[in-house]
């Protein structure tokens, strides 16, 4: 990056106040796994953030930037594998690039930005090589004051945790699209997205059966029949080995997600792969409802790479001695359902393809696929 | 033709050769537009009709030269359509000045992309895995020295790729860099796919559909991967996306109605050996529908997206 010493400077007094134990405090309560649903990740990602941002005294973009990926570096160096600081982090950075283009005004700055911009997009698209994208992150905008600049930055923050907030708001109203009455549902796992997505369902359509696998051994799938219940659905659990006996008789299966890959397939609650294949298997409909904010730049390089093995006592209990010394007990919280077994996933604007999605990754992330500003594996060959 | 030998009689095909002969490494597309930029050079057309008669001339020349050589077509559409956004300059001068260093800048930013094809497509290759090459691609060769200095260990099985036998070359190389390879017969695809934990091919032109047009045995290759269920990567610099949207296997340009035809022949002296590299195709076709994704300079990409890139470059 071409930021200078100084602005790098800027950066190390920025950060040498309370900051760095704010960051720690966030990085301990990830690594214990007290924040582990995806909607928290990136409200108290956006959180950190903003508060770093409120607290700096930093007037101008290249510095300010430098301190966001500064942080997210931190943040993602302490969770590799929680894939959501990552599209936090780069959604803000996109975010806050995009508003101080659009805020330049007519000046000569903007002017420049403009004619850069359009030099290193046709540089691209004639496969000339992406120079000038690797570069245009160290620019600086100098000419706004630094009150207002950290007053745009803040608002971008603000309004990306709005959007988080309002997420599962917006994806219910897709429901009435995708959920005819009558319709048999197959679902696993928790998901407050899903919920409320049947929820609305429901409300609208005239009769809803919703079968709702129970996802052993942490039987997330039965808190789930139980918040679906409450809304007087008709609700069926079934043990996870039904699922493939049960599939003949689903419509539909809609799945949450804990994030989505830029190939499109999906991280979601483990079993999830299981129903995906049966459901392909009986050529029934797979919908997977996960907000934007879940979309995540990277490819899938192995089918483990982003998950994570918890607590294996409610597989085998730690008092069961005899078993728990004779074998090892793995119980991977998540699956990687392939992007072939995805038939359509439904966000706030409405229903994609999943061979679409790394266009909109591509449209609302900064350096999307490339992982070059916080040094992935390869860089600096 | 008196436009052309107003250029000084310059011969575009005859440089393109020599360029080619020069450098056995350079690809195509880089060598038809080196070559385009000296005619450029040495011509002095002044007025813009003029020039917008002489290079697409040129490049139909290089075109039937090389009979129809996909990734050449590329490269020269690449700078046609250059030349078309830069015709809007005051003057033919002016135009011609940044034509040049517009194909300038292409030629030296083409080592460049192939870098980046490598930095993306890298971290697929993992320890410990099984790669399957199709022929001699000079990218994937880039992608598997970078994997090499990133200290990966891998294993690599390269088809021999009939009539040239190119696989022998790639072979040749990765041996020197130090790579476990066995060379398998084009026939042993079948035989070994279970092996393998993921395949590699290069691109002679990636289409509108998001579909390859590689050395004959591509297709092959892909349809057996799709039935492993092994991930299938297509490696290409973007230069190489080309504005066709093929049907089928004899709907490429590289099409000839001889090839492979059951024509009359004289019984009794026909040495099967030699009709064997003449009458069968160099490319094949492989659909989108078998590529898992494509990696590029501008990225790793799904099929679907070239069509989205072609759009962005040619109707911009």
């Amino acid at each position: 990056m071409a930021s200078s010493s100084s602005a790098n400077a800027k950066q190390e007094v920025a950060l040498s106040r309370e900051v760095p134990s704010l960051i720690e405090s966030f990085i301990t309560r990830l690594k214990r796994g007290k924040v582990v649903e995806a909607k928290r990740v990136a409200l108290e990602t956006a959180e950190l953030l903003r508060e770093i941002v409120s607290r700096s005294a930093i007037d101008d973009l290249a510095t300010l930037t430098g301190l966001l990926r500064t942080v997210g570096k931190r943040l993602i160096a302490a969770q590799p594998r929680e894939l959501i600081i990552y599209n936090v982090v780069c959604r803000i950075l996109h975010n806050v690039k995009e508003e101080a283009k659009g805020e330049g005004g007519a000046d000569e700055e903007e002017e420049r930005a403009g004619r850069t911009k359009s030099g290193a997009r046709k540089e691209r698209a004639a496969g000339m090589g992406v120079g000038g994208r690797l570069e245009d992150g160290g620019r600086t905008d100098g000419g706004r004051g630094g009150y207002q600049l950290k007053m745009v930055v803040l608002e971008v923050i603000r309004e990306f945790m709005d959007e988080v907030e309002g997420t599962e708001a917006a994806i219910e109203e897709n429901a009435r699209e995708h959920i005819h009455s009558n319709e048999i549902i197959l679902t696993c796992g928790r998901s407050h997205t899903v919920e409320r997505f049947l929820k609305h369902a429901a409300s609208k359509a005239k009769r809803l059966h919703v079968i709702v696998a129970e996802s052993a051994p942490g039987y997330a799938g039965q808190a789930q029949a139980r918040g679906l219940a409450s809304a007087n659905i008709d609700v069926i659990v079934v043990s996870d080995a039904a699922v493939f006996g049960i599939m003949s008789r689903v419509n539909k299966v809609i799945l949450g997600a804990h994030a989505v890959l830029a190939n499109g397939g999906v991280v979601a609650d483990s079993g999830a792969h299981m129903i995906a294949a049966a459901a392909r298997h009986h050529a029934t409909q797979v919908v997977v409802c996960a907000g934007q904010y879940k979309y995540s730049p990277l490819f899938p390089f192995d089918d483990d790479g982003f998950n994570t093995v918890v607590a294996p006592d409610v597989a085998v209990a730690y008092g069961d001695g005899a078993l728990v010394g004779a074998v090892d007990v793995a119980n991977p919280h998540y699956d990687y359902v392939p992007p072939e077994l995805v038939d359509i996933l439904v966000d706030q604007t409405g229903g994609h393809l999943p061979s679409y999605l790394y266009r909109l990754q591509q449209e609302s992330y900064e350096g999307a696929g490339s992982r070059q500003w916080w040094g992935a594996e390869g860089s600096g060959q | 033709m008196a436009s052309i030998s107003d250029a000084g009689s310059f011969n575009v095909v005859q440089s393109y050769n020599e360029l080619i002969k020069e450098d056995p490494s350079i690809s195509a597309p880089v060598a038809a537009v080196s070559s385009l930029v000296k005619l450029v050079e040495r011509q002095r057309a002044t007025t813009m009709l003029e020039l917008m008669k002489i290079v697409p001339e040129a490049c139909e020349q290089l075109k039937k030269a090389t009979g129809n050589s996909i990734s050449l077509s590329a490269g020269c559409d690449v700078f046609l359509q250059q030349m078309a956004r830069l015709s809007h300059a005051q003057s033919a001068e002016e135009c011609r000045v940044a034509l040049i260093q517009a194909g300038t800048e292409f030629v030296q930013g083409a080592g460049r992309c192939r870098d980046n094809v490598a930095e993306f497509g890298s971290p697929f290759v993992r320890d410990d895995q099984t790669i399957l090459v199709h022929s001699y691609s000079r990218v994937i060769m880039g992608l598997l020295r970078r994997a090499v200095k990133q200290n990966k260990r891998f294993r690599v099985y390269v088809t021999e790729s009939r009539p040239d036998q190119s696989g022998l070359r790639a072979a040749a190389e990765l041996q020197k860099l130090g790579v476990p390879c066995e060379v398998i017969l084009d026939a042993a695809v079948g035989y070994i796919m279970q092996k393998v934990d993921l395949v590699l091919a290069g691109a002679e032109g990636v289409v509108e559909s998001g579909g390859l047009i590689n050395k004959i045995g591509t297709y092959q290759l892909a349809i057996i991967a799709k039935a492993a269920k092994k991930p299938f990567y297509a490696l290409a610099e973007s230069f190489k996306f080309v504005r066709l949207y093929p049907l089928n296997q004899y709907d490429l340009p590289t099409y000839r109605s001889d090839l492979l035809s059951f024509k009359e022949k004289p019984a009794a002296t026909i040495d099967w050996q030699a009709e064997l590299s003449r009458s069968n195709p160099m490319l094949d076709y492989t659909p989108p529908e078998f590529i898992t994704l494509l990696f590029t300079d501008l990225g790793v990409m799904t099929p679907s997206g070239v069509s989205d890139e072609l759009i962005k470059f040619y109707l911009d």
